[in-house]
């Protein structure tokens, strides 16, 4: 219980340190947002609208930094987020409302895949520790995750759909198609999800392999699993039941930390793809001065990170009883 | 705006689009076809803006501009920039000056329809006025900066102005979207609601909108009969300026205003037809801050215009598709009718080292170290661009080594977009580079330019002018400009604005920025060329692109 209570502490000293640092930081950037918006028309737009912007913006004139900062985190508690400059008078939740979908479907299912993935092809790699697997896919994966996300994209989109013409370059589904569930749309939209996630897979799935395996050499080694192959069970079993889970618990941590994650999207590689999710969202957020929007962003991806970590620590008490007393 | 973007991708991915061979699927509407017994394709724009879109379509919100004015919404006359400001009726069918140019009267038209059903009248009209006037915040053009009443009657809607105002024709009669009066007045607050569903006068409706595209149908009660001919129209958002382009040249979308490097192997190689035509607009020019010292002589700023070999500039920093400018101010070919001869004389694009030596020589300062210096004033600058533009950076990086070459030191900066604009705002620079919105006849640039009005003190915000240019010799013929509707005596005008621009050098045109434009004609005729330039043909050019696309025609 006392634990339980600590990490509750722990989680909202943390939350509010991300708060404030979430509304400071913006504000020491130079330039406001409606100075971007005109930016953004390079010059198109006749110079006297600035002030036209500025007041539908409600910007300009001075305000009291503290006052605007207790107005924020009444705002954040209340789940008031306001409304999007960049995508003025759209209020902020409905954009990322709009976007989410995308990068929870996107990055979630590949960052799921490749932890699953990559743990089961380290265990069995140290389990055959010298064998064939264990000699190959450590050292090129040590080499692939070494890529960056965004030329691993650039580089399959090249092969698969400009070269091979396998799938399309571009987009969450055909651009000019109405989402509808329907089974032809559906298709559609997991035909442009391929290439972004197979992306993500492979750059990230190399960390779990490698965690994994290191994890599984020192169990093997473990008195329990000797034991184990001496009552002569099958290997199988001493593979998953016996080595596997307890190897597993270090890795979850991580998991939970990178599915907190998933809620930041994969900025690289939805730029590259075109991909309309939260990723991109925060890019342009930031390009933009968009306050609101990132102040949202951030808030969300914060609090889901914590939130994940929060639940792995419990979890792992729950499985594991020596973290219970340990300090 | 179709510029260039700075990215961690943007090299690896030219490199890509240049080894295209064969693109991805040809888009498939999973819904469209069915509404015209013939089917035709629908016409996919490719108009990069960094941006999933907002769905909402407000005329009045910079950032939902690009999507409603000009084909959901119209304004009363179509003022054409590429044809010095020819006027072209709209929704009103006539407009006259009267009261000495202070007053503006436009004959409404009649038998318009709102999309909805609903007739159009000179309500609609003054109600849009009247809501400009009430907020502020929507009336992007300032129009009641200089407008003092406006008052409707019959088919009438008359506006008088504080002043003789005939420049203003184009902001009040074509740079004003009208709305329906019968739905706008039911909305509590018009600059925060969100217009989801926007219904117009103009020849296409808007009929579905996600952040990842907008599809508009063809509006079947248009009061135009025989325009918009164009069953379907969509625009997909792009994110990056490679994918947009990708897009384009596969033959995806038949109109892209994009900026594709090597556009001859990226683009025209890429599918029969494809083409493309970039029409100067207005200047990109170096602005020197005049309170800085040595910046503060018109000698030293001529010298810098004469040491600067645009031509060189041009094909190095644009792959040559922005023109060289001239000192004039006056952009050509679009504007060749306003250049004076006497202040064109002598002038050329290539660099004339020679005379500016002798200048600064006649001005007393002699070449120490290789910078021209005298007295204590040393000819060394800061020069700074926007550092989101990778061709203006190229651009400068040219200047820069051309200008130290010949003895004025420069040092280039090329900070992040939003820090590059506050700075050039607020005057807190040396030189910058930049450009002005323009207008449709020269004088519109050369205001924004000149006009010591637009200026503001160092420190705080200027709107236009940002080099602090104040004359009042100049301000007068600013002023009278707007007191006449004779071309003869404009011109004049304009060429005594053009003496003040090769003998003072206030700012030093380098470039001149162009409408970004591709398209491909085999599928679908009419688009604007320099033949027949009835309209500007970018994307980002509002009303301008909902013009043109009423004036599109499908081909069989």
């Amino acid at each position: 219980m006392r634990f339980l209570v600590r990490r509750l502490g722990f989680l909202l000293i943390a939350l509010w340190a991300a708060l404030t640092v979430n509304f400071f930081i913006p504000r020491l950037m130079p330039g406001n947002p409606a100075e971007a918006i005109l930016a953004q028309f390079h010059g198109r737009l006749n110079p006297s609208s600035l002030k036209a912007i500025e007041v539908a913006l409600g910007i300009g004139g001075h305000q009291n930094l503290l006052s605007s900062y207790l107005e924020y985190l009444r705002n954040t508690v209340t789940g008031n987020f306001g409304v999007s400059t960049s995508y003025f008078p759209v209020p902020v939740t409905t954009v990322i409302s709009r976007a989410l979908p995308w990068s929870l479907g996107l990055v979630g299912i590949s960052t799921v895949l490749g932890f699953l993935f990559g743990t089961a092809l380290g265990a069995v790699a140290a389990w055959r520790r010298g064998g064939w697997l264990d000699n190959v896919l450590p050292p090129s994966f040590i080499v692939i995750s070494a890529f960056p996300y965004f030329w691993v994209g650039l580089l399959s989109i090249w092969f698969f759909s400009l070269t091979l013409n396998w799938f399309p370059t571009l987009g969450g589904y055909t651009e000019t198609a109405t989402p509808t569930l329907t089974w032809g749309f559906v298709g559609d939209v997991l035909w442009h999800a391929v290439l972004p996630a197979f992306t993500i897979l492979l750059t990230s799935i190399g960390g779990w392999i490698l965690t994994m395996r290191n994890n599984m050499i020192t169990v093997v080694a473990e008195d329990y699993v000797k034991m184990a192959r001496a009552k002569g069970l099958r290997p199988r079993r001493i593979l998953w039941q016996y080595a596997g889970r307890n190897a597993l618990l270090p890795n979850l941590t991580g998991f939970a930390m990178s599915l907190g994650f998933v809620i930041s999207g994969a900025i690289l590689v939805e730029f590259v793809f075109n991909y309309p999710g939260v990723g991109f969202l925060l890019l342009q957020a930031v390009s933009a001065e968009d306050y609101p929007l990132m102040q949202a962003l951030f808030l969300l991806i914060t609090v889901a990170v914590l939130v994940a970590i929060f639940i792995s620590d419990v979890a792992t008490a729950l499985l594991d009883p020596r973290t219970r007393s340990s300090r | 705006m179709k510029k260039f973007k700075v990215g961690l991708a943007t090299s690896a991915m030219v490199l890509v689009a240049s080894t295209i061979t064969v693109v991805g699927p040809a888009a498939v509407d999973l819904t469209a076809a069915s509404a015209s017994p013939v089917a035709q394709a629908p016409l996919n724009l490719a108009n990069e803006q960094g941006t999933l879109w907002s769905c909402s379509f407000n005329p009045f919100i910079p950032s939902s501009l690009p999507y409603s004015f000009g084909l959901t919404y119209e304004s009363l006359d179509f003022v054409n920039a590429l044809q010095s400001g020819k006027v072209t009726p709209w929704l009103a069918s006539a407009y006259a000056w009267s009261n000495a140019n202070k007053t503006l009267t436009f004959t409404i038209r009649s038998g318009v329809k709102w999309s909805d059903g609903v007739p159009f009248s000179a309500a609609d009209v003054l109600y849009t006025f009247n809501l400009l006037k009430k907020y502020p915040a929507l009336d992007l053009n300032s129009v009641w900066s200089v407008l003092s009443n406006v008052s409707a009657s019959g088919n009438k809607v008359t506006m008088n102005f504080k002043s003789a105002a005939v420049p203003y024709l184009y902001y009040v009669g074509g740079q004003v979207p009208i709305v329906p009066q019968h739905l706008w007045s039911k909305i509590a607050n018009p600059v925060t609601a969100t217009i989801s569903n926007p219904v117009g006068t103009g020849g296409y409706v808007m009929s579905k909108c996600s952040g990842q595209n907008i599809k508009w149908t063809a509006n079947p009660h248009y009061w135009q009969k025989g325009k918009a001919q164009i069953k379907t129209v969509n625009m997909p958002a792009f994110l990056s300026n490679n994918t947009c382009n990708e897009y384009l040249a596969s033959g995806q979308s038949a109109w892209g205003s994009q900026f594709i490097p090597n556009i001859q192997s990226a683009y025209v190689a890429k599918k029969a037809g494809n083409s493309y035509w970039f029409p100067p607009v207005a200047n990109v020019s170096l602005f020197p801050n005049l309170t800085v010292p040595g910046l503060n002589d018109a000698k030293v700023r001529l010298a810098i215009s004469y040491a600067i070999n645009r031509s060189l500039v041009s094909k190095i920093g644009e792959y040559g598709y922005e023109p060289p400018a001239s000192q004039t101010g006056i952009v050509s070919p679009t504007f060749k009718a306003w250049v004076s001869p006497a202040a064109a004389a002598g002038l050329s694009t290539t660099a004339n080292t020679a005379k500016a030596a002798a200048i600064l020589k006649a001005d007393g300062y002699k070449l120490v170290n290789g910078v021209y210096t005298k007295g204590s004033t040393k000819l060394a600058f800061t020069l700074t661009t926007n550092g989101g533009y990778s061709d203006w950076i190229a651009s400068m990086q040219v200047v820069s080594q051309q200008l130290t070459k010949f003895g004025i030191k420069i040092t280039l900066q090329t900070p992040a977009q939003a820090t590059f604009y506050s700075n050039l705002f607020a005057g807190k620079y040396q030189l910058a580079y930049n450009t002005e919105a323009g207008g449709p006849t020269p004088f519109y640039e050369l205001r924004q330019m000149l006009f010591s009005k637009n200026s503001a003190p160092i420190g705080t915000a200027a709107s236009s002018n940002w080099e602090r240019y104040s004359n009042a010799a100049t301000d007068a013929l600013l002023n009278q400009y707007g007191t006449t509707t004779n071309l003869a005596t404009q011109k004049a005008i304009v060429a005594k604005l053009e003496k003040v621009m090769v003998s003072q050098a206030p700012v030093i045109p380098v470039l001149e920025e162009v409408d970004w434009f591709q398209f491909n004609p085999t599928h679908i005729g009419n688009f604007p060329s320099a033949a027949n330039p009835y309209a500007q043909p970018g994307l980002y050019n509002q009303p301008d692109w909902g013009y043109v696309l009423d004036n599109l025609v499908p081909k069989a």
